[in-house]
């Protein structure tokens, strides 16, 4: 068998919710069958063969070849399989996924991994706003799994993140960590403003401390070493990762915040 | 069966099922990994009176450990998953919470992914200040304590396991038949999934099962106290003047298997030139357990 792919065939005018190609939803189905499945794009629906090239059969093997960011939703709900985008990815990548495996080349938009519970996202690029976070109005953000950008991410990262791990090797925007409920995200490079802003609990696990220092809303609990971080970052060693070859440390600085809120969560410094 | 002029009795050792985990204590160094987990371990030599038998199975490298430091094994066995679970929680409670440096976790998956709590309820220890943290899907707890933090892992697993393998060592004298065991303790402790709970791994009050007392549901085993020789219908023969047994729990049979054929050789190797003269096993009829180990079969 070889891997389902799908190239995008030209430019796209308007966006395509992909959800209906991942592994689950196409379980059972050859290649005929899919060319004729009805994909949403805009105000009319298109059938996959007019917009992808299809070759292979293994459906729990899925490439987006030539992928755009106008095609939202690829790997909604997935549950096991692996999905490799080459190119870049549109809204909502992985969202609501619990398990399986999505790696893209490129970039991706707003809402990478959002609300998802299992699986791990790799990004070799840059992630748009809201990565892991919850949908505007809902109150939980990623509940499992780990998301993994080399590149940087954009504003409100885990945004009512409630389990889970987003480690970025570049640099994390504004509001990073905002009103996370638990969960960790690990950051190698710099963080934008107003980090951890509402944050009630979780942890935010930095290299080095932030550009724009720590806000006024986390109070400073002191040097420690901590046990857990080993092996956290024992954890990290079989990742696909800068995570796993960064040598692991247990001595931080500790800040307790937002305080303007419960006050439960943590940013941790590396000293 | 004669082993080195040591006569090996014709009859089996009997032993019950029991349920057993095995638990990982961590400290800055061994030395105070040690005093935690010998905390942990004290009064647990059988649970006729002590609620679970326990005891430091080896203590462990930093490279064998969770999180990268000196620590100890323990195993701890009692006849229900209930009993287990609340001697473990109160034992990890008391005697690992609150020794200076210490972390706690699992050290063994459970039958079926079955599991007891072991950091689960301690948490609440921490008054709302303790932080979970799941790494690689197993959770953790980080308890705030005034030398900074406990970290101890959620949940340990649950094996069914094997308690009450024995033998007797039938000696000369009370020196030769304590030296023979130290030999036989010494070369068993080199072994995994096993350990001998009673004090230095010996016991020299080995019970029969029942009593004269009704209250009691064992009492000493007066076939073999020397000193009864001639008040008792008694297995001993004028010049054995000391028995001593030793007790292994183990994670299945085939390690006590194992454990006991590595024990009666070493007992043996002393040989009838050290007083040595005969191994036996407590043998109760079939009253006790359903298994049974055959002294002859694990030595042949």
């Amino acid at each position: 068998m070889s891997a389902l792919t799908l190239k995008l065939k030209t430019d796209l005018a308007q966006r395509v919710d992909c959800s209906p190609l991942t592994p689950d939803k196409l379980a059972g189905k050859d290649i005929t069958d899919i060319a004729t499945m009805e994909l949403v794009s805009g105000r009319v629906t298109l059938p996959v063969a007019e917009l992808f090239d299809i070759s292979g059969d293994d459906v729990n093997d899925i490439r987006f070849e030539n992928s755009s960011a106008k095609l939202d939703h690829i790997g909604h709900a997935m549950s096991q399989g692996t999905i490799t985008i080459q190119g870049d990815a549109g809204a909502y990548l992985g969202q609501f996924m619990t398990g399986g495996s999505i790696n893209i080349t490129g970039n991706t938009f707003i809402y990478t991994g959002c609300e998802m519970k299992g699986g791990q996202i790799k990004i070799n690029g840059n992630a748009g706003d809201f990565v892991g976070a919850a949908r505007s109005g809902y109150k939980n953000g990623m509940t499992g799994g780990t998301i993994i950008v080399t590149g940087n991410t954009g504003a409100r990262t885990g945004d009512h993140m409630r389990r889970g791990m987003i480690l970025i090797e570049g640099n994390a925007g504004e509001y990073c960590g905002s009103r996370m409920i638990s969960g960790t995200i690990a950051v190698l490079g710099d963080v934008g403003k107003h980090l951890g802003y509402a944050m009630k609990r979780g942890t935010l696990l930095l290299t080095k401390m932030p550009q724009h220092g720590i806000t006024a809303n986390f109070n400073d609990c002191g040097s420690h070493t901590l046990a857990f971080l080993p092996l956290m970052f024992a954890s990290f060693k079989k990742l696909d990762s800068q995570f796993a070859q960064i040598e692991g440390f247990s001595r931080v600085r500790r800040y307790a915040g937002d305080v303007g809120g419960i006050g439960m969560g943590e940013i941790l410094v590396k000293i | 069966m004669i082993i080195n002029g040591v006569s090996i009795d014709k009859t089996f050792a009997e032993a019950f099922p029991m349920k057993g985990t095995r638990i990982i204590i961590t400290a800055q160094n061994l030395e105070w990994a040690m005093h935690s987990a010998t905390a942990f371990t004290g009064f647990a030599t059988s649970v006729i009176a002590c609620g679970c038998e326990a005891a430091i199975e080896r203590t462990l490298d930093p490279s064998e450990t969770p999180d990268g430091r000196p620590g100890v094994a323990c195993l701890i066995f009692a006849m229900g998953g209930k009993g287990l679970a609340k001697q473990v929680e109160t034992r990890a409670g008391q005697c690992v919470l609150t020794s200076p440096t210490s972390a706690l976790f699992s050290g063994i998956e459970g039958d079926d992914g079955n599991e007891i709590a072991l950091g689960k309820n301690l948490r609440f220890f921490g008054d709302g200040y303790q932080i979970s943290k799941m790494i690689d899907g197993k959770r953790y707890w980080r308890i705030p304590v005034m030398d900074g933090e406990f970290l101890t892992q959620e949940n340990t697993g649950v094996v069914s396991s094997v308690g009450g393998g024995n033998f007797l060592i039938l000696a000369e004298s009370q020196p030769q038949a304590l030296a023979a065991c130290e030999a036989a303790v010494k070369a068993m402790k080199q072994l995994p999934n096993i350990i001998m709970p009673f004090p230095g791994g010996v016991v020299r009050s080995g019970s029969k099962v029942g009593s004269k007392y009704k209250a009691l549901n064992a009492s000493t085993n007066d076939a073999f106290c020397p000193t009864l020789k001639g008040q008792t219908k008694s297995e001993l023969s004028p010049e054995v003047e000391s028995v001593m047994e030793i007790v292994i729990d183990g994670l299945s049979k085939e390690d006590i298997d194992k454990a006991m054929r590595v024990g009666i050789q070493a007992a043996c190797e002393l040989g009838a030139e050290n007083g040595i003269r005969r191994i036996s096993a407590g043998n109760y009829g079939g009253k006790l357990g359903p298994f049974h180990f055959h002294l002859q079969e694990i030595m042949a």
